[in-house]
């Protein structure tokens, strides 16, 4: 997307209350009796787009399940403005947060308007069918994600990146101060994940919207995020700023990776260069 | 290793004899075995019982056998092609399909001992196809689920094809509805010898290609990889597999379940490799639908049920708890 | 190209309805009609629309006519329209949530269980009223969803998929039972059975039409709760659960109340096949809209098709009646086939 279409008034959020606080505290999270986290404490800073990261298997899709309550906790509590979710009602969390799971899957034929505009689900109840509050959420969303060409295609039809940004219209228009998303650049090409990156970093930042989302690409994590969970083992390793927390010494204890940071001097990001053997 | 596991089969043919000589003894009239060894090795025909068990009882026994035998290789392989545990001749439709032919076959007049089991094969093969097109047609494409349902879809529609073709024809009511259940109880002629030669057929085929689909349980990719041709090994085990339950469905009538039990037990005790699955169902499979058959004789003696409904009853559970254990 | 609605933006009560789907609505519903009307005018006694259309408001032509059309035809006719209804709404709900374009109610146990549940009474108390073998039947269905509920319950994850084969298997453990059961069971009973089990609506009486109508009127309230829940788990129970929908208690709910559908229509006319199956996509297929329209109009094809089935049932190979199961059975699956492979055309 075009760096000149996208200005501030076109992504979605005139409406937004105050970003909540979102905390994790001292939590653990089992499949049957197998723990994948215990006793997990984290801070989410508000209004920013925090990035967590970890080799396979390290919890952190789990981790952002249980934030977005999809996974009940066995003990601890995940908490939203110092309230835990888990007792919450369920459509009142929704109107707080919203998440983007891994490879979701749209039923069969649906269009790309009805898919977004399902995004409105938590707003809407049996006598409120669709509003005007529901159709100007779906077209701020579906501008900010630049998919108004294909409104009436299905989504079958769609390319992966092209899919990618409908999806995030839909909890877009969902119109959350808290975003969770699990994985939404895996598979894509690098420049949609580049342009997918940008979008989340300008929702995060121009409406000051807290988005939590789980990455694998390190680079592409360590260029847009702002702050950076790294896990392993079920457990946070490292927590804080990017510049800090993306070290060669957290890269080698964290994935097992020998590698040289640098850093870019134009972003002032830090960028990973893998230590390949001669 | 492979050695270890075999030695199993040296449990498994004593035991398919004691089943053997059982089934034969049961009966209306529960027939000592010592008197049934005796017809066997030393037959006299002045005495009754030595009558009863050559013209009656050994012929039922052999056909119970074979039947069984049939249907678990066919299960066997479908499950080993499909890589799906619930893939059986009765679930995914080829038996309502072979039987649906033979009954239309019937009102059409082609009732030649040599029809039987050619219709029951094109039958087979024809609901197999449906039931697989249908399956792929479906979003996800032809998982074990859409199979089970496009299977049990197939079958319901063929089944009211031939209740409509029963109704409409009041004097074939009662020999073809019995037989449909699935049973041993039928009348004897031609058609046998037939079935057999189908089922000698169907094992040759699975028997030389049971090697290769070992191979095609780690996937299609990986089994070309290793020098499997994978279409031609799949069109020989449909051949195989429409033959199997032809011969099976000519003796027997449709009988469900043994396809997917059979299988199953079998793979616990002998492993992976299908050069031990395919003799050892076939074996699994005679001993049985035996046993089901003595079940179905004695359980509400002096009435005897159907077979198939003894299959049905313990095959469907296992088909739950197959469910609920491996998926 | 945006497709013109009927909707309200503003105020307390707000909607956004489609007019093609709301058109197509009334369209089925004056097919319905039709096909109805052409019930009460086929048969042994033969009667031209004018005749039919007076013998229902009360001026018949003659005696038999109103004999006819009020002893026969038309609670017949009513209640092949309201059986196909359930058992398509049925369809609809269990297809919605078990995101499985295969599934049919009629698949799943019910019909089995309320098979077996009638079977039984007739074998083993061949003197209990007609009158309680609906409400057997209907308790016998439910018996069975609760005992697959509770075999296939255990992760969240395939829950669905584990319930539907459950069923099947459970179903086709209670066919045998049941025919085990009628081999046991004297000739004479096993054959009024055995056509019960086919799916007939032939033998249906005002009694049997009033306990459709009163469940038509419980269910409806039922089913317009229901749009909501299903528009949320037909994205499955990951984005169902971020959106805000109880996803556990409302998947239970739903299921139940699909069972509760198929279980009310198999209790009077016996299980019909493929209409739970054929009916929703059919809907579809005529016009888009929201789950909410969507079960709308699936009553309405369901109605329709179950009306024709028994139609054509009653006069195609007159005088051998084929039960409306068989004729559902074997136009059904054809159509089925037929709406799959065509539905790449878009």
């Amino acid at each position: 997307m075009p760096e000149d279409t996208l200005n501030s008034t076109m992504i979605v959020g005139s409406n937004i209350r105050p970003a909540p606080t979102l905390r994790v505290d001292n939590i653990r999270v089992a499949y049957g009796n197998t723990p994948i986290i215990d006793a997990l404490s984290l801070d989410i800073k508000s209004g920013a787009l925090t990035a967590i990261i970890g080799p396979n298997g390290c919890g952190k899709s789990t981790l952002l399940k249980a934030m977005a309550r999809v996974l009940p906790v066995q003990s601890g509590h995940v908490l939203l403005n110092a309230t835990p979710i888990h007792d919450m009602p369920t459509r009142e969390v929704a109107k707080t947060m919203a998440l983007l799971p891994q490879g979701p899957v749209a039923p069969e034929g649906l269009r790309v308007k009805e898919l977004v505009a399902q995004g409105r689900f938590p707003h809407r109840s049996l006598i409120r069918q669709w509003s005007r509050d529901d159709a100007e959420a779906v077209a701020r969303a579906m501008a900010a994600t630049d998919i108004q060409a294909f409104a009436d295609r299905p989504i079958d039809a769609l390319s992966g990146g092209q899919r990618q940004r409908v999806w995030i219209a839909m909890v877009l228009a969902q119109n959350t101060p808290v975003l969770f998303l699990d994985e939404p650049t895996t598979f894509l090409d690098l420049k949609v994940q580049v342009d997918l990156m940008t979008l989340l970093r300008r929702v995060a930042h121009e409406d000051g919207r807290t988005l939590v989302v789980v990455m694998h690409e390190l680079n592409v994590a360590s260029a847009f995020a702002d702050q950076l969970v790294m896990m392993r083992g079920g457990a946070v390793i490292a927590q804080g700023a990017v510049n800090d927390v993306f070290t060669q010494d957290n890269l080698l204890s964290v994935f097992d990776l020998s590698a040289r940071v640098l850093m870019d001097p134009e972003s002032g990001r830090p960028v990973c260069i893998p230590q390949v053997s001669p | 290793m492979t050695g270890m596991r075999a030695g199993v089969f040296l449990f498994a043919i004593p035991g398919l004899a004691f089943v053997f000589a059982w089934h034969i003894a049961v009966g209306a009239k529960v027939i000592p075995l010592r008197t049934v060894v005796e017809a066997l090795v030393a037959y006299d025909e002045t005495l009754f019982d030595h009558v009863v068990i050559r013209d009656l009882r050994v012929p039922r026994a052999l056909i119970g056998a074979a039947a069984g035998a049939g249907l678990a290789v066919a299960g066997a392989l479908m499950q080993g092609v499909t890589r799906n545990p619930l893939a059986d001749p009765g679930l995914l439709g080829l038996l309502a399909g072979a039987s649906f032919l033979v009954v239309l076959g019937s009102f059409a007049g082609l009732s030649a001992p040599s029809a039987i089991p050619a219709l029951a094969a094109v039958g087979a093969l024809g609901a197999a196809a449906l039931v697989w097109g249908i399956a792929s047609a479906v979003p996800g494409g032809a998982t074990p689920m859409t199979l089970v349902l496009a299977g049990a879809a197939v079958t319901a529609f063929l089944a009211a094809l031939t209740a409509i073709m029963l109704l409409l024809d009041e004097t074939s009511f009662d020999s073809l509805r019995v037989w449909l259940t699935g049973t041993l109880a039928g009348t004897r002629g031609a058609t046998e010898i037939w079935a057999v030669a189908w089922l000698a057929l169907g094992l040759t085929v699975a028997l030389s290609a049971s090697r290769q689909v070992t191979a095609l349980a780690m996937g299609d990719d990986a089994a070309t990889g290793l020098g499997v041709n994978v279409q031609k090994l799949r069109l020989a085990i449909l051949l195989s597999v429409v033959a199997l339950t032809a011969s099976a469905v000519a003796l027997v009538g449709p009988m469900g379940f043994v396809g997917l039990v059979v299988p199953h037990i079998v793979r616990l005790t002998v492993g992976h490799d299908y050069r031990l699955i395919v003799p050892g169902a076939a074996l699994g499979g005679a001993i049985f639908m035996l046993l089901a058959d003595i079940a179905a004789r004695m359980l509400l003696a002096p009435v005897e049920i159907s077979t198939g409904l003894i299959t049905a009853l313990v095959g469907a559970p296992f088909f739950v708890w197959l469910v609920r254990a491996r998926l | 190209m945006t497709e013109k609605v009927w909707q309200r933006l503003d105020g307390a009560l707000t909607f956004s309805l489609p007019l093609c789907a709301l058109g197509m609505l009334i369209a089925l519903s004056a097919l319905l009609f039709g096909v109805t009307l052409i019930a009460l005018m086929s048969g042994s006694f033969p009667m031209s629309a004018g005749d039919a259309l007076r013998s229902m408001a009360g001026h018949p032509p003659s005696d038999m006519a109103a004999t006819v059309v009020w002893e026969f035809r038309l609670p017949r006719a009513l209640a092949a329209a309201m059986a196909g209804a359930l058992l398509a709404g049925s369809g609809a709900v269990l297809q919605t949530v078990t995101r499985n374009a295969l599934a049919d109610p009629s698949l799943v146990g019910v019909s089995q269980g309320a098979g077996l549940a009638v079977v039984t009474l007739l074998v083993l108390y061949p003197g209990t009223p007609t009158a309680l073998r609906p409400v057997l039947a209907f308790f016998g269905a439910l018996a069975v969803a609760a005992l697959i509920q509770t075999i296939a319950a255990r992760r969240s994850n395939g829950a669905t998929m584990r319930f539907i084969l459950t069923g099947i298997g459970v179903a086709a453990f209670l066919g045998a039972v049941t025919q085990a059961m009628l081999t046991y069971g004297d000739l004479n009973r096993a054959m009024s059975a055995l056509a019960w089990l086919a799916g007939s609506i032939h033998a249906v009486n005002w009694g049997d039409v009033q306990i459709l109508a009163i469940t038509f009127v419980l269910i409806v309230p039922a089913l317009i709760w229901a749009a909501r829940p299903l528009e949320a788990l037909r994205m499955g129970s990951e984005i169902a659960t971020g959106l805000g929908a109880a996803v556990t208690r409302d998947r239970a709910l739903l299921i139940t109340l699909s069972v509760a559908l198929a279980a009310s229509a198999v209790a009077i006319v016996g299980p019909l096949g493929f209409v739970g199956l054929i009916a929703p996509h059919l809907a579809r297929r005529l016009a888009r809209s929201g789950p909410g329209v969507h079960l709308a109009l699936s009553l309405v094809t369901g109605a329709v098709l179950v009306s024709a089935a028994d139609l054509i049932g009653r006069t195609v190979f007159a005088p051998v009646q084929l039960p409306a199961g068989l004729v559902t059975a074997v136009i059904g699956a054809p159509v089925f086939a037929w709406l799959l492979l065509t539905r790449r055309g878009n």
